[in-house]
């Protein structure tokens, strides 16, 4: 409710719209108009109220809860359930206690902070409150575990997307799922399975983005390699609801795509989105290091690496510099 | 120490496999590298010190590697490989194997610095995380879905395994 009310004010901003209008239009009473616009006013909302004018939304504060996603995400599926925590250890450690407990497909876990968020292998995932996006997706997709790993390629092409439909900011990929600016890491995407021997269970995607972060947010071993929307478009601030709303769209199109006709089309719009295909990289493994010619990608989204004696070798899992 | 089944099994594997050779290291520093070329005859097993009986038999028994003679064939191989086929002496009858539902990277522990999920002799049962599959940043957490006692870890931290490859052998409880 409070999400339809939002919506109604967001398109009304540009005017005043009654208390009797909107009670009629959401089909509830005076008085729950009324309760709701003061719970609005104390999470941070300007309402400007005039007798016989009504209310007109004049400042929204950038939160991410479900309101605020709701008002502006316009999906079928994908964040249809979305379950908000202020602060959370981490949005992916209470996805899988959502998947494992049946939470359907499109669920989404959405913190404003994250205490312990998670990277790759164990690492760190600077979260900090009120500056970016720090969510997990639930997806249950009828197909095969090995061909799961595709929907990481697919998730890096629709944040890629929405980033420039939201901001208008030209983001590229790295192999296989790392969203760069100026070579600089802005989103981070980490992709969990439950799975069984035969069927995919659940996929968890846990997507950092940093949007309205400014220099003075990153630690000092971060400032050199991260960046986030603000930083890159001139500290511009955006609506953080807005851009993940976005996000849904892009991943709800690829994802219906994928389901339908497989990965194909994905992979073309991954390859032209991609910085890593035709450079010279370095791939380092838990076991060793690799230089080579990125050459592409098989149908399976494994990256392909030309090494010095002409040799290909197919890389599933690394770290690319 | 490797017994000459599971020996075969690793050549079987790497024959579904894009890679183009296996070395492996166990715990009493016998090393096994096998190599696919493109002869059948040229597969090598090489198990120095101490497995002597080992080596040559499963080589000669080695299938022709498709990879070489077909390099689009090699990805396709990686893409959906078939899962190895048990022969009937292939492995204990006692035992249950761990086997991956992907290709991808093998690691024992949540994190480089973390200790192994399980090591040989420790109790699983049904929902024990055993290891990590990780292909293209998803990371497959598998759980044991027996119950009983890890007999052996049949991979290194840090290898490409194989769809239906055997990771852990069991005896069931």
């Amino acid at each position: 409710m409070r999400g339809k009310l939002l919506q109604l004010l967001m398109q009304t901003s540009d005017t005043f719209v009654s208390g009797q209008e909107i009670s009629e239009r959401l089909g509830i009473s005076r008085t729950a108009v009324w309760k709701h616009i003061e719970e609005l006013r104390k999470n941070g909302y300007e309402l400007e109220a005039v007798p016989r004018k009504g209310y007109r939304l004049v400042h929204t504060p950038n939160h991410v809860t479900k309101a605020e996603i709701e008002a502006v995400l316009s999906t079928n599926r994908l964040g249809k359930n979305i379950v908000y925590k202020g602060e959370v250890t981490s949005t992916q450690a209470l996805a899988h206690d959502l998947a494992r407990s049946g939470a359907e497909e499109g669920t989404i876990v959405v913190a404003d902070e994250q205490r312990e968020g998670k990277g790759r292998l164990g690492r760190e995932w600077h979260s900090p409150p009120g500056t970016g996006l720090w969510c997990s997706l639930i997806l249950r997709p009828d197909v095969p575990p090995q061909n799961a790993p595709q929907l990481t390629l697919l998730t890096a092409v629709a944040v890629t997307e929405a980033i420039k439909e939201a901001t208008s900011i030209d983001a590229s990929i790295k192999w296989p799922n790392d969203i760069l600016i100026d070579q600089k890491k802005t989103a981070g995407i980490l992709t969990e399975m439950q799975s069984e021997p035969d069927r995919v269970q659940a996929v968890i995607i846990g997507m950092g983005i940093n949007v309205n972060q400014q220099m003075e947010h990153f630690p000092d071993e971060l400032l050199s390699v991260a960046t986030s929307l603000s930083i890159s478009s001139n500290q511009q601030t955006y609506s953080r609801a807005q851009v993940i709303a976005v996000i849904l769209q892009r991943l709800e199109h690829w994802y219906d795509e994928y389901l339908k006709n497989g990965f194909t089309k994905v992979k073309q719009q991954w390859e032209k989105l991609s910085v890593t295909i035709g450079k010279e990289i370095t791939a380092t493994t838990v076991q060793k290091t690799i230089r080579g010619v990125a050459k592409g990608i098989t149908e399976d989204g494994v990256l392909m690496l030309r090494k010095p004696d002409g040799d290909i070798e197919h890389i599933y899992s690394a770290d690319i510099h | 120490m490797y017994k000459v089944n599971e020996i075969k099994e690793l050549i079987r594997a790497l024959d579904n496999s894009s890679i183009g050779e296996l070395e492996i290291r166990g715990e009493n520093k016998e090393k096994i590298t096998i190599r696919k070329e493109g002869t059948a005859q040229a597969a090598v097993v090489q198990a120095a010190p101490q497995p002597p009986a080992a080596a040559p038999a499963p080589a000669a028994q080695a299938p022709a590697p498709q990879a070489q003679a077909n390099p689009q064939g090699s990805q396709e191989a990686a893409s959906a490989p078939e899962a190895p086929q048990e022969s009937p002496a292939a492995s204990d009858d006692s035992f249950e194997k761990i086997t991956s539902p992907m290709v991808g990277t093998f690691y024992r522990a949540p994190s480089p610095d973390a200790g192994p999920y399980v090591k040989e002799g420790d109790k699983v049962n049904d929902d024990s995380v055993v290891c990590i599959v990780e292909a293209m940043k998803l990371m497959n957490e598998l759980e044991a879905e027996i119950s009983g006692e890890i007999v052996e870890v049949l991979v290194e931290n840090g290898e490409l395994v194989e769809y239906g490859q055997p990771l852990f052998l069991v005896k069931p409880a």
